[in-house]
């Protein structure tokens, strides 16, 4: 089962740094998992936290998202409200004894093709290795 | 805690009427808001009038919450500073959901005095409404008791019962028979006291000392009843069944003070599916409840609003099904506001953790990269 397990992962990037590390890494024909499903956003700070909740409870097996290194926002700021909004999201799933180590928010920039395809490969093995997400398959979320 | 204090001969509700009176007449204020008990006799509703005899026959202290006070408050001044002077009566809870609405430019506070007041908490709505006449004589009691058996939950929990970010503070706690304590907390408390003639320099160590008493029990109280909650529902399996009697009704977002949206996100066509969408999803779901997305209303509400709940159970109150709402959203909150070390209703200017950052902070939250990953599924595996 463990090893049949194919984990549906969303990948949300910032237009700027994170889908620029993308790019390095197809420049360099450089191999990521297939199961990783790209979803590019403008910055990481547009993201709602309801856009973190809502794929974790319909259909998603984790969700990393992937902004510019502290200082480097094109917005100057986004990667900040972006991390206090991850760090609320996960906050309110453990003080319910949800899962919130299927959300993971790493910085990746424009030129870290290896950062990239590393953060996909490692998020895509943590995810198998904890299992299906119990809440994407479940009716009455 | 320094402050002064006033005559309460004809009880409690009557000592805080008659204060409110007196200032009213001398000028402090133009109008009132404040809780009056409805015709029918059964429930509780918000007024706002310069009409000293209505005042005087008001409520300041009903034994339930229908409606908080923030949310009467935000109907009056949403649109902006009020051109007269309103004192708005209301318990520490509403006080601090005041506060918040402020921040969020939901209420104006320039020209309202908030007065507060040491609050015994309520009874439960239902309860409540099943037997008045009870529910009036135990409210009684416990305004001379101070315990906590017969409030709702969040009520016995609440540690923020007493002064709080109001112009002036009550004291009910300490005080000696038949009459009140009067604590002005900022200039503006202190233009109406002064007016008065209230000389608010007297130590009140008496009223501290009940107050820590009081905050101690509730605070015990908080820790075991988290336990229980956590009993009941923590887990997807567990929160899932409390949910599941969930009708979708959204009382619970529309009676908070902090959701003042205008249209939720929730109910919003952001949410609204295709048949065929509704189909896929069934498909991968195995199976689609109706009403839809129960867990995102829930827990989406509390990624927008729960750094601001100020617990006051309001929520709980309205739910038809029973739900313990109100215990679970304060529970998240205890524990959104640790993470950003927010008080809200606290202090009237400090920023609201979602419009403000810190470079260097929350790094338990950035997912630390070991250099070369070379796991399995690894780069050029
Ligand atoms: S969520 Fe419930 S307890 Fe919190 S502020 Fe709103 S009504 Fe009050
Ligand atoms: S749940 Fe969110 S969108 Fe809905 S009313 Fe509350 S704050 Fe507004
Ligand atoms: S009031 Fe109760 S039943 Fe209605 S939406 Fe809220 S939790 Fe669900």
């Amino acid at each position: 089962m463990a090893e049949s397990f194919d984990p549906k992962i969303l990948y949300v990037m910032c237009g700027w740094c994170g889908t620029g590390g993308a790019e390095t890494a197809s420049a360099y024909g450089m191999y990521y998992p297939e199961n990783v499903r790209i979803f590019r956003v403008n910055c990481t700070g547009a993201l709602s936290t309801v856009h973190m909740l809502r794929p974790l409870l319909e259909g998603a097996d984790g969700l990393v998202i992937s902004g510019c290194h502290p200082g480097d926002c094109h917005y100057d700021d986004g990667n900040f409200m972006a991390r206090r909004k991850v760090a609320l999201v996960k906050t309110i799933l453990d003080s319910l004894g949800l899962d919130s180590d299927r959300l993971w928010f790493r910085y990746v920039a424009h030129g870290e093709a290896r950062r990239f395809v590393d953060t996909a490969a490692e998020f895509t093995d943590h995810i198998k290795s904890k299992g299906p997400n119990p809440l994407a398959t479940r009716s009455d979320t | 805690m320094k402050g002064g204090q006033v005559d309460a001969r004809g009880g409690i509700q009557a000592g805080i009427t008659s204060f409110l009176k007196e200032a009213l007449s001398k000028g402090c204020f133009d109008a009132v808001m404040i809780p009056t008990r409805v015709p029918a006799g059964d429930s509780f509703a918000w007024i706002l009038t310069d009409n000293e005899d209505l005042v005087a026959g008001a409520s300041p202290l009903p034994p339930v919450m229908p409606v908080q006070g923030a949310r009467a408050l935000s109907s009056i001044t949403k649109k902006g500073k009020a051109p007269a002077k309103i004192a708005a009566v209301m318990r520490p809870c509403e006080v601090r959901a005041a506060v918040e609405l402020g921040k969020l430019k939901q209420v104006d506070l320039a020209n309202v005095t908030l007065l507060s007041m040491d609050c015994p908490g309520v009874l439960e709505l239902s309860t409540y409404l099943s037997d008045p006449t009870k529910g009036d004589s135990e409210f009684s009691r416990l305004l001379d008791k101070w315990d906590a058996e017969s409030l709702r939950p969040v009520c016995r929990s609440c540690t923020h019962f007493s002064a709080t970010a109001s112009d002036i503070h009550l004291g009910l706690l300490g005080a000696q028979a038949e009459r009140l304590y009067v604590m002005p907390l900022t200039p503006e408390g202190s233009r109406v006291t002064d007016a008065l003639n209230i000389s608010a320099d007297q130590e009140l160590d008496s009223w501290q000392a009940k107050v820590d008493e009081v905050r101690q029990k509730r605070e015990e109280q908080r820790r075991k009843s988290e336990v229980e909650l956590k009993e009941r529902v923590e887990g997807t399996e567990k929160l899932l069944a409390t949910l599941s009697t969930c009708i979708g009704c959204r009382n619970c977002m529309r009676v908070c003070p902090i959701c003042y949206c205008r249209q939720c996100f929730f109910d919003s066509d952001a949410l609204e599916g295709e048949v065929a969408a509704h189909l896929s999803r069934a498909e991968r779901k195995g199976s689609l409840r109706f009403p839809l997305d129960t867990l995102l209303f829930h827990l989406g509400r509390m990624s927008h609003m729960s750094l601001s709940c100020v617990e006051c159970g309001t929520c709980e109150d309205a739910c038809p099904m029973s739900i313990p709402v109100g215990q679970i959203f304060s529970h998240v909150a205890r524990r959104t506001q640790e993470l950003f070390k927010y008080d809200p209703g606290k202090n009237r200017y400090e920023p609201l953790p979602l419009v403000t950052y810190e470079q260097d902070e929350l790094h338990d939250f950035e997912q630390p990269y070991v250099k070369t990953y070379s796991g399995k599924g690894a780069a050029d595996a």
